[in-house]
């Protein structure tokens, strides 16, 4: 298969990765690297442990996620030399994600063919909205046209892959993506910690990667260093990642074969389906999911950090209940649970987005906050690349003109306001505010599983319109007033 | 449970220090104890012969939750050294 090929080649594409044997006993450790083949300047690491090399690089970028990987790879491009720092021992290693990217051009601008080349698992075709009551679940299922999974379509610049978002794993994904910047001539450096910002005179310079007196600077430094975002806030872009903008994922992956999987699913070829639950969190504001991949099913839950803390319950009692749950259990018959992870996600939109850029340094992907669901659509990963293809533009022309003061580099920031990103964002505000709201995810899956109960439910008696069945599926359950409100906020949400 | 197995389903490169510290005066009389229901590793367990909350490392998933969820700053949080802590298999 194709995609076991692109797996194997991931070990000899233009670079060489060593994944073994990260040293700490008796010192500090020595990243392992990926370098580019023949470059040697990181063995040892005599570069990184200088206080006085002068800096080697034109840029840094911090975590070698999409939003990193993609802004070095932009910068490497525009002939700079860029070191792209990640903790992990490989790219990936620290990504539990597992779901589904939605399309988008921005790695396509860097590396033609990206999506066609990438590794991805199933691309989906099928998505489902599921509310879960006591008695029955409601569902609203979205099915793009047959063949819009083709692997030509997303070949080229100019065709559409707009309907269907790719499955994928991290690990994978990330390593992959890595080895392509390599081979663009960024040097990748993994196992590698940042610990803080170099900073001089109002000015960041560099990074400190594994002690006091271990620094490497250059007169940019991007930061993507994930949802926490440690180094913006050091940087004094935000005041700290709140518990109440945050949303913690805990999820469970089954290995079940294709076969089982196209299925139960009604999947063909590489087909791939995502199924979202509302009403199944016990009462914590948030959602269930499940999503298909090649040979495995990711299943999970997203828990508002805040809701989760005031409810009192904890994450894997409530993903428990919600994998035996009649809504899962079934799909999950006879899989082996081969793999637990977690991870936050940044879930306030505008309300959380810091200020993107100091002097001598941006900030992009998740570390700026740019991940959102509107109830639909879960949006992140590619938000985190059309960050960082902008946020290395914009670096490599402010680079090019010897300027990365704040006021230069505030370019990002306008580019960001034209592109999708901060558009999206502000498009759906209220709907990312209007989902902070406790009733959506306890009464109203309550409301419309009687509702729809009343409404196929056949015992002999005469039936009732919608206007008295509404009625008494609301009883005891929502004023009028309040219904009334929340039909407003939910038009302003999304009308 | 499947937080009981996560040893199993999870591979780590465990450092020897752990990366994360809890400093017991500033935890004491936290009244919510959030950190022993909110992590997902379990890896906060509330003593009661002891009257404190006991912190292991080893199964953290770095997620950052326990940094977010405790309100009296009694956490000394960072990353694992690079290299090591939790490592998503290429499954």
């Amino acid at each position: 298969m194709g995609q076991l090929d692109q797996r194997a080649g991931l070990q000899t594409a233009g670079g060489e990765i060593r994944a073994s044997g990260v040293r700490h006993a008796g010192g500090p450790a020595l990243p392992d690297e990926i370098t580019k083949a023949g470059e040697t300047a990181w063995a040892g690491q005599p570069a990184l442990r200088s206080r006085s090399t002068p800096a080697s690089f034109d840029a840094i970028v911090v975590g070698a996620g999409p939003a990193g990987t993609t802004a070095a790879l932009a910068l490497a491009q525009a002939g700079k030399r860029v070191l792209l720092l990640e903790r992990g021992d490989y790219p990936g290693a620290k990504n539990m994600f597992g779901g589904m990217v939605a399309w988008c051009p921005a790695p396509e601008k860097l590396l033609p063919g990206f999506w066609s080349q990438a590794p991805w698992e199933r691309a989906v075709t099928k998505r489902t909205l599921s509310i879960a009551a006591a008695g029955s679940t409601t569902s609203l299922i979205f099915q793009a046209a047959a063949e819009s999974e083709a692997p030509t379509i997303g070949g080229g610049a100019t065709s559409d892959r707009s309907l269907t978002g790719l499955t994928l794993f991290r690990p994978h994904f990330d390593r992959w993506y890595a080895e392509q910047a390599v081979a663009h001539g960024v040097t990748v450096l993994c196992g590698c910690r940042v610990e803080g910002l170099v900073r001089r005179g109002g000015q960041v310079v560099g990074v400190r990667v594994a002690g006091p007196d271990d620094i490497v600077e250059a007169p940019l430094v991007i930061a993507c260093d994930g949802a926490l975002s440690l180094l913006a806030a050091e940087a004094g872009l935000h005041s700290g990642v709140k518990a109440e903008n945050m949303a913690l994922g805990v999820r469970a992956l089954y290995a079940l074969s294709e076969e089982e999987i196209d299925a139960r699913f009604g999947l063909v070829g590489r087909e791939g389906a995502t199924q979202e639950f509302l009403g199944c969190t016990g009462g914590v504001r948030g959602g269930g999911f499940i999503y298909t991949q090649t040979e495995a099913l990711s299943v999970g839950l997203v828990l508002h950090l805040d809701s989760l803390k005031a409810q009192g319950v904890a994450p894997y009692e409530l993903l428990e209940r919600f994998v035996a749950s009649p809504l899962v259990a079934p799909l999950l018959r006879g899989a082996r649970l081969v793999e637990y992870s977690a991870h936050l996600l940044p879930e306030a939109g505008l309300r959380m987005t810091p200020r993107l850029q100091t002097a001598g340094l941006l900030v992009a992907g998740d570390a700026a906050g740019f991940c959102y669901t509107n109830g639909l659509t879960q949006e992140g990963m590619n938000l985190a690349m059309t960050s960082g293809l902008l946020a290395g533009r914009v670096a490599a022309e402010a680079l090019e003109a010897g300027d990365v003061s704040a006021a230069r580099l505030a370019r990002y920031r306008r580019a960001l306001e034209e592109s999708f990103v901060l558009r999206d964002l502000r498009t759906y505000q209220k709907a990312i505010d209007f989902l902070h709201h406790d009733r959506l995810f306890t009464v109203y899956p309550r409301v419309v599983g009687a509702l729809m109960e009343d409404l196929y439910r056949s015992d002999g008696r005469p039936k009732e319109k919608i206007r008295r069945l509404a009625r008494r599926a609301l009883k005891g359950e929502l004023s009028v007033g309040q219904l009334v409100a929340d039909i407003f906020r939910a038009g302003r949400a999304f009308v | 449970m499947i937080v009981d197995d996560i040893f199993d389903l999870v591979s780590y490169r465990v450092h020897p220090e752990p990366h994360i510290r809890l400093n017991q005066d500033t935890c004491r009389g936290c009244t919510h104890r959030a950190c022993t229901f909110a992590c997902p590793a379990r890896c906060y367990t509330y003593s009661e012969e002891r009257e404190r909350v006991d912190f292991a490392y080893e199964a953290c998933l770095e997620c950052g939750t326990c940094l977010l969820v405790c309100d009296r700053g009694a956490l000394d949080w960072s990353y694992p050294v690079g290299g090591c802590g939790v490592r998503f298999r290429l499954t």
